[in-house]
């Protein structure tokens, strides 16, 4: 990718991080957004954010892919992988290549490698001493991630969490940990509204969260609202 | 303006929140009848009279458990009411040790309502009246609605009293999500009724909740359209 390119890439990125920030939005879509800048922008194949939930563990908010099997690798990541020693030190962790020395994380390493993932990055989602969570980065091939990327993705990750505090102060939210676990709860209703589409119109769960996602957009609404529509009955694809 | 008795029967029944013990008084607040039992039996739970307005509705049910025939019986294997408004001058050929064993008592009238909860058997509600009564479509389709509510009460205490004690973790909740969005359009139902279904299910074949989303989502079962609906208000 030739540097001008790039650079304007990066510049859009910000732009629609921005845009994603202006009022009425989501959390959520928020998070969704980062994780696709990502995947666009980036070296990598796959992303997912972590937050931290109400009993101090890490849930996966957001993916690149909603097919089970990604999610299920980063959640047995956050049980003891990358992205809990990250969300622990509050340092990126990089990790060029699983297979090396992954008895610290078997569980997550055997998964990870049966899904074709070789190499991951955990960035922390920082606000001044406090984690949110991570954001993490994931890649077949084997070794470091460029430091370009590395830079991009810590100055997205940093504008996506203070995006989440600016939300705070909007909603009025008591603490940052309410706010999350928020966050955390509309993936409920998002999820059985996958369940619903996956149902009527015969999809996989990937497939029927694009499809929620497209009708947000283009109703320029939140994909909370759809899933509520879509579980409530007043929606059908 | 007075409230119509069957919503007074419905809102005393959300009232009665765990206590079900009362779950068969509200039966006559609004149906022309003397006394009604509720009680569990069938594939899904163990039998036994839960709930009886008075000693005569008690005995009307431990004397089906005891003889294995009766009204409740053939109300939940037909899975609809069985009436028998004129049950002390022409009583039922199908149960002639119930018919018996209640000759001496005055019993004008029996009437049966099967506890369903979607595909799963929870039990039966027995009314009985002294004088012979007839119950208008109206009052049969009520008791069939508050059936429901009974049916869904039921359920969730006997799935309660089971010890959850579960490992739940972050995906297997997402996993019962999904399954319960799935069963919402399968069911035709709303989310806490799909979730119910969901752990009726696993409390009924002893599995983990998440090894039957697990199930759903991998399309192996599915929960169809029951011709008795969940929950529904005529």
């Amino acid at each position: 990718m030739n540097p001008a390119t790039r650079t304007e890439q990066l510049f859009d990125a910000f732009v629609t991080l921005a845009d994603t920030l202006v009022a009425g939005y989501d959390v959520l879509d928020l998070m969704q957004s980062l994780v696709d800048i990502c995947h666009t922008l980036l070296d990598v194949d796959s992303a997912g954010i972590l937050l931290a939930n109400a009993e101090g563990g890490l849930e996966v908010v957001a993916s690149t892919s909603e097919a089970n099997t990604l999610v299920e690798v980063m959640q047995l990541d956050a049980n003891a992988g990358p992205c809990l020693e990250c969300f622990r030190t509050r340092e990126i962790v990089s990790v060029p290549d699983i297979d090396v020395d992954s008895d610290r994380w078997s569980e997550f390493a055997a998964t990870a490698s049966a899904q074709d993932i070789h190499s991951v990055y955990a960035i922390p989602l920082r606000l001044r001493e406090t984690t949110i969570g991570t954001l993490n980065l994931m890649r077949a091939e084997r070794g470091e991630l460029n430091h370009h990327d590395v830079r991009a993705a810590q100055a997205l990750a940093d504008v996506a969490t203070i995006g989440i505090l600016q939300e705070r102060a909007i909603r009025g939210a008591v603490t940052v940990r309410d706010q999350l676990q928020d966050a955390l709860s509309s993936r409920i209703i998002i999820e059985q509204a996958k369940g619903v589409v996956a149902e009527t119109a015969n999809l996989s769960m990937d497939d029927a969260f694009s499809l929620i996602r497209q009708h947000a957009r283009s109703n320029q609404t939140t994909l909370k609202e759809v899933a509520r529509q879509l579980v409530a009955g007043d929606l059908r694809f | 303006m007075a409230l119509d008795p069957f919503t007074v029967a419905t809102d005393s029944l959300s009232e009665a929140g765990g206590s079900v013990s009362e779950l068969a008084r509200p039966f006559l607040r609004f149906l022309p009848v003397s006394g009604a039992s509720v009680s569990t039996f069938g594939t899904l739970l163990g039998a036994e009279t839960v709930s009886a307005t008075d000693a005569l509705a008690g005995r009307v049910d431990e004397l089906q458990f005891d003889l294995g025939e009766g009204p409740c019986w053939d109300a939940l294997a037909t899975r609809r009411p069985i009436l028998e408004p004129d049950f002390a001058a022409r009583p039922n050929i199908g149960w002639p040790a119930f018919t018996e064993a209640l000759r001496s008592e005055r019993i004008g009238s029996l009437f049966a309502f099967p506890l369903l909860f979607g595909p799963l058997e929870i039990g039966a509600v027995d009314l009985y009246s002294v004088s012979p009564v007839s119950l208008t479509t109206k009052q049969q389709d009520q008791t069939t609605a508050l059936s429901a509510i009974v049916s869904r009460l039921l359920l969730s205490r006997a799935i309660q009293q089971v010890d959850a004690g579960e490992s739940e973790t972050p995906f297997s909740r997402r996993l019962i999500h999904q399954a319960t969005g799935m069963v919402i359009a399968q069911a035709e139902v709303s989310a806490d009724d799909a979730y119910l279904l969901i752990q009726a299910r696993a409390f009924a074949e002893s599995r983990p909740m998440q090894e039957v989303a697990r199930d759903l989502v991998d399309r192996r079962f599915r929960f169809s359209t029951e011709p008795t609906a969940l929950g529904e208000t005529p």
